[in-house]
């Protein structure tokens, strides 16, 4: 008790410090069917303790995958959640929260209003995540959660979400996440494309099974499903099936896992039944139950493709991947994690597109050299050095397509792509990175360069312009320059780098292709090899 | 799983019917007024009992019988008996308990109080002088608020508040006309019923209708009055009452079905010296039958009498004064939170004080580490110091959410405006779960520690109500259990509305999972029974009326299961039944203290486990209330109330057996055997407790640790 500390810090002349009081932090996520808080204490070094978890049903992926827009009675009954989720923060002295949605909020007309209101009547803030965004947090608490299972070092395991909106699918590779996109399997969507289906049940199913199929034919496309030998399940439909299927006879702590074959059976199974059925027996809610048949019909149609013999079923949620960014000796741990997985994610889209590896590698390098080296004259953060990094690795994908104008063709083919950890707009900024790396520099004319806004578009140019200068110091891919660093001198800067053989024509290359860097740094550009001084 | 109702079959051999179970308890309180064991006043509390309990009865159960009966709805009930059949075997129950009930009030104890001085007379036996001085009273105070109402065939029956008194007379016929006419005089409420006189020796009182009835020429003048009588009517009142006095809304009242139950009386008691002709024409316009007319011989309404209680000079004829013992020592209340993360807290009130239950909260609302406060108050008054600590928890800016259940007392205004208070002083106030009833009594405190976030639980068989903690015995549990706060959480939020219901873990809450969790562990000791293992269930509430659980311990019987259960009142359930209950013993205890805990035992093959609950198995508490259903680890803790559950079993004093046809036998000391009577030896085992943690105390030292400890500290 209190007294006895006192007088132990007389007899020690040295007191150790105290470990800091437990941060209390609070995590929300505003998903398509519910919305969801989760209140934990983060002490340095620990797993975050769960203190109280908490989810209030609201449809708003059901107004939103209809109308387009979150109705006035989804926002009151949104509203009512979060004024209690506040409620209860406080009654924990929360100190710092992360407030999330994803698509449900994201993709409705009315979402700043909506978020406005929110912050009005609840005093919370509400971040607005994108898919990649998503899938990262997700993947973060997976792999904490997981941390040491065999599953983690496995060639090829498929990782999957059915959510309301779409479906988070990942590829692993030892771990790392080498393909990952959002595909058009959202439970609530299926469920309300065939909502005015009036026929049987049975003839509901194939319908909804033929939906599914073709949209898997194109997630193969994508990534090599069937080449997974472990099977990843999150996701709330999936986790009502494990607690069905497996009974409770594991050990504490260990994570569900579930036979192919039982699970195949579960789902043929369930999906006989009516709605009414599952409502009464397994005593589900209306919004629950609509969803469940749609979902675990995805998450069966993926299991048959791979060649998993269980579906591994871990408690994982969106709110656990939010809970680890407050942890407070992970943060800088977690950035450098999340960038190795968005780098082999993009290599991943490279080999795809049977890029040249060894020239991708070194043009990354040398660009992120020089943006190091520039960092005080361009002001750009760790994000965009990795934005940069994938533009690097990128760039020549066009060529897949075809040579001529192929910085077109990798503009168009990463604007497509998806690359694990990285939104949209990210995609929009590499992809205009990676067409800028020769030939002509930003135009007027150029409608995807002209889609970003003004202070993006200065990014791309500093990026492109570091870009096009490193492509050129590797201009006949053959890796004689393997280093570079930028020299400020008087009016100048120089390029030193550090190469084997002759370089002509690396050194006509690098100067014709710093028109843009001198354009955006306004300086000159000169040339040298390290160690010789003019 | 619960049956589904059309499935079940009909077995009305198998259940007692609940109004008669319920009659057999308030005979059992009867028992009480006559026994002459007990001290006089004692028998004369438990005779207004009666009388409270069956006006209540009325109101509310005859007249749903009733109303069905008009409806036409002739369903017998799980005992087989329709509505006519129970209404007639009610009334003739009820006249017997009237004779019962009248013979020893008017005989017995109103004599014997009258011996020390306190009487009640007629005002035509006061002597003219004190005649004189009521009637000037009257004239000045009462007379005012009387309203004289003649009645006649042309205009309908005046609307007379249900359970008032009344004085019905019957006046010459006017001019011209055979037919004498009935008028009706309210006798107003807001004056006492007992008029003490202002002279003489000792306490004399008259009875007000008494007073009304000698100036009643005042009231009609020039009107020969023929004869008078007073009556009182009972009137269907909409409200179920539970058993804690609170009420229920009938769910969907349509309005014209409540205009009609209102208008229709089903009791009418009258004096019995109103003769043939005052009553049969009182009874043609209240449109009462026959069965529902009761003369009494006596006051009518014997409630007031309840006020004899407060007169100091028959104090001696009282129960002994009774002191709760404090099982935690002044520093360990001071320290609540310490003491509470050392070791879990049983109290066992009214034996156990409940000052500990007011320190956790008042500590926690001067404690500068708690956060928060949530608690549920059903009834409580707005002095007490919960409420107080609440109010001042919420002004120091923590945050205080308290659940308030309006439905709870008759002085719903009284309840508002403390309620208002803590709004005012910033606490979160909530009136109610829309469609239930909170019932569940829960305290929860949220700290932050040195390691961090701790909750402290409160969870209790009664309400955080200081007067009836003296008066009823429940057990109340005081726990940092990690998991039962993780639970006291997700129960407070589904209950503000700020979460669906919750997954709880140890805690059991109605409507959703506290059935299913009782039959459950039913259930278990039942399969450990058909493994041939030694099976026990023993069980404590108030009233047992739930089909689903009483086919279970049916079932659990069958098995071989030994299942005693003490259920104060209504039980549904048939014990000794061949072939079905044959191993099941029921028994009731009447006492000084009203038996309110709720507790059940299941022997677990050996792994006991031990359950509180706020909840009787009764459908309307399992379906339409939050409840809360809780478990006792600690091994003190469980010892403490399985003890005290044994106790009840042992009772050979104040202990009824239920018997097979639904009547009740008082135990008896058998041939040398010790009296034991379970309230007393209860109240002498928490005073042994308490020496004992004190020797304890006296002969341990604790050593100083800090200079602190030195000081005035």
């Amino acid at each position: 008790m209190a007294r006895s500390k006192k007088l132990s810090t007389r007899q020690q002349p040295e007191p150790p410090a105290p470990p800091p009081p437990p941060q209390t932090v609070a995590a929300v996520d505003m998903g398509a069917s519910a919305i969801r808080a989760v209140i934990a204490e983060v002490a340095p070094g620990g797993a975050p303790r769960i203190l109280e978890e908490v989810s209030r049903g609201v449809l708003l992926g059901k107004d939103t995958f209809t109308s387009g827009r979150i109705g006035a009675a989804t926002v009151e009954a949104a509203l009512r959640a979060l004024e209690g989720f506040r409620q209860i923060m406080e009654s924990y002295g929360v100190t710092r929260y992360r407030a999330v949605a994803t698509s449900a909020v994201r993709e409705a007309a009315n979402r700043d209003g909506f978020l406005d209101r929110i912050r009005l009547r609840t005093g919370i803030e509400i971040e607005v995540i994108d898919g990649s965004e998503e899938n990262r947090l997700t993947y973060q608490a997976v792999k904490e959660k997981l941390e040491g299972h065999e599953v983690l070092a496995s060639e090829g395991a498929l990782l999957v979400e059915v959510g309301g909106g779409g479906a988070d699918i990942s590829f692993l590779r030892n771990g790392e996440p080498i393909h990952s996109g959002n595909y058009a399997l959202g439970s609530i969507r299926m469920r309300q494309s065939l909502a005015s289906w009036r026929g049987g049940n049975d003839k509901r199913i194939q319908l909804l099974r033929r939906h599914i199929h073709n949209i898997v034919e194109d997630i193969q496309r994508e990534m090599p499903v069937s080449e997974a030998r472990d099977f990843i399940a999150l996701g709330g439909d999936v986790r009502f099936a494990a607690a069905q299927i497996g009974g409770d006879a594991r050990p504490e702590g260990s994570v569900p896992a579930i036979s192919r074959d039982a699970f195949i059976e579960f789902v043929d199974r369930i999906s006989m039944q009516e709605m009414d059925q599952l409502i009464e027996r397994y005593r589900l809610p209306v919004a629950d139950a609509e969803t469940l048949v749609p979902a675990l019909l995805a998450y069966q149609e993926l299991l048959r493709l791979t060649t998993a013999g269980c579906i591994l079923v871990p408690d994982v949620t969106l709110r656990a991947g939010l809970l680890l960014e407050f942890a407070p000796d992970r943060e800088g741990h977690g950035i450098e994690d999340y960038g190795r997985q968005v780098l082999a994610s993009a290599a991943a889209l490279g080999e795809k597109y049977h890029y040249d590896a060894a020239h991708a590698r070194i043009v990354a390098h040398l660009a992120t050299r020089m943006f190091d080296d520039l960092r005080a004259e361009h002001g750009l953060d760790r994000r965009q050095r990795l934005l940069l990094e994938v533009a690097a690795i990128l760039h020549d994908i066009g060529n897949f397509a075809n040579v001529r104008a192929h910085h077109k063709h990798s503009q168009y083919l990463i604007s497509v792509s998806n690359v694990f950890g990285l939104s949209a707009e990210d995609m929009a900024v590499v992809s205009n990175v990676a067409r800028y790396h020769r030939r002509g520099t930003p135009q007027k004319s150029h409608l995807p360069y002209m889609a970003l806004d003004r202070d993006t578009r200065v990014a791309v140019n500093k990026m492109a312009a570091l870009l096009r200068i490193a492509n050129a110091l590797d201009v006949d891919h053959v890796q004689k320059i393997k280093d570079v660093k930028m020299v400020a001198e008087e009016d100048s800067w120089v390029i030193e780098v550090e190469a084997a053989g002759e370089l002509t024509m690396e050194r006509q290359a690098a100067l014709a292709r710093a028109d843009l860097f001198t354009e955006v740094f306004g300086r000159k550009v000169s040339f040298r090899e390290a160690g010789m001084r003019p | 799983m619960k049956p589904s109702g059309g499935s079940r079959k009909r077995e009305p051999e198998l259940f007692l019917n609940r109004e008669l179970s319920w009659l057999e308890f308030n005979s059992r309180v009867l028992e009480e007024a006559l026994d002459g064991t007990n001290p006089l006043m004692e028998r004369l509390k438990f005779a207004t009992i009666v009388a409270s309990n069956l006006d209540e009865f009325f109101m509310v159960r005859v007249a749903a019988l009733r109303q069905r009966l008009q409806d036409g709805d002739e369903r017998p009930d799980q005992a087989g008996l329709t509505p006519a059949q129970q209404l007639s075997l009610i009334s003739k129950r009820v006249h017997e308990m009237y004779g019962q009930l009248y013979h020893v009030a008017v005989e017995d104890i109103l004599p014997a109080i009258a011996e020390r001085g306190v009487r009640i007379v007629r005002v035509g036996e006061l002597d003219a002088s004190s005649r004189e001085v009521l009637s000037r009273q009257f004239r000045a105070d009462l007379f005012p608020a009387l309203t004289p109402l003649a009645i006649d065939s042309s205009r309908p029956f005046p609307m007379l508040t249900g359970l008032s008194l009344n004085v019905a007379l019957l006046l010459a016929p006017a001019e011209g006309e055979d037919q004498a006419r009935l008028a009706v005089v309210q006798v107003p409420g807001r004056f006492p019923r007992l008029v003490r006189l202002p002279a003489g020796d000792g306490a004399t009182f008259v009875l007000m209708e008494d007073l009304v009835k000698q100036e009643l020429r005042e009231l009609f003048p020039g009107q020969p009055i023929l004869e008078s009588a007073a009556f009182r009517i009972a009137r269907d009142s909409e409200l179920d009452l539970d058993d804690e006095g609170g009420r229920d809304h009938l769910q969907v009242v349509e309005e014209e079905l409540k205009k009609r139950r209102k208008s229709q009386v089903v009791r009418l008691e009258v004096e019995e010296a109103a003769s043939g002709m005052l009553l049969d024409t009182l009874v043609a316009r209240l449109g009462v039958r026959p069965e529902d007319i009761y003369r009494i011989k006596g006051p009518l309404d014997l409630r007031p009498l309840y006020g004899f209680l407060g007169l100091p000079s028959l104090d001696d004829l009282k129960d002994r004064p009774f002191r709760p013992v404090t099982v935690l020592a002044p520093r360990q209340m001071e320290n609540i939170f310490d003491t509470l993360d050392e070791q879990d807290v049983l109290l066992h009130h009214p034996y156990d004080s409940f000052d500990p239950v007011a320190a956790l909260v008042e500590r926690a609302a001067d404690d500068p580490d708690v956060l928060a406060i949530k608690q549920t108050l059903y009834r409580t008054s707005g002095d007490s110091p919960i409420v107080n600590a609440l109010a001042r928890a919420a002004e120091k800016g923590k945050q205080v959410t308290v659940l308030v259940e309006l439905l709870a007392r008759f002085d719903e205004r009284s309840n508002i405006r403390w309620a208002r208070s803590l709004e005012e002083a910033g606490a979160h106030v909530i009136y109610g779960v829309r469609g239930y009833k909170t019932h569940a009594k829960i305290c929860l405190v949220v700290r932050r520690g040195s390691r961090g976030i701790r909750r402290y639980v409160h969870l209790g068989t009664g309400n955080y109500n200081e007067r009836t903690a003296r008066l009823y015995t429940d057990f109340g549990l005081m726990t940092a259990d990690a998991q039962i706060g993780e639970d006291a959480s997700a129960v407070f939020n589904a209950v503000t509305g700020y979460s669906d219901p919750p997954r709880t873990r140890k805690l059991a809450m109605a409507p959703t999972m506290l059935r299913e969790r009782v039959i459950e562990l039913i259930e278990r000791e039942r399969r450990r029974a058909e493994a041939g293992q030694a099976a026990e269930i023993r069980a404590k509430m108030n009233s047992l009326l739930d089909e689903d659980i009483i086919r279970a311990l049916y079932d659990a019987s069958r098995a071989g299961v030994r299942i005693r259960l003490n259920v104060r009142g209504i039980c549904c359930l048939r014990p000794g039944l061949k072939g079905v209950s044959d191993s099941i013993e029921v028994v009731s205890i009447l006492d000084r203290f009203l038996e309110h805990s709720r507790v059940a035992y299941f022997r677990n093959g050996g792994d006991e486990e031990v359950y509180l609950s706020s909840a009787d198995w009764m459908p309307r508490n399992l379906d339409r209330r939050i409840e809360l259903l809780f478990p006792v680890e600690a091994p003190e803790c469980r010892q403490k109330v399985v003890a005290a559950l044994e106790a009840a079993f042992q009772d050979n004093v104040k202990g009824r057996r239920l018997q097979p046809d639904g009547s009740y036998k008082r135990r008896r000391p058998a041939k040398g055997e010790e009296p034991f009577r379970s309230q007393v030896h209860l109240q002498r085992e928490a005073e042994r407790a308490l020496e004992r943690s004190r020797a304890a105390e006296a002969t341990s030292f604790e050593p100083l640790k800090t200079p602190e400890g030195l000081g005035g500290r």
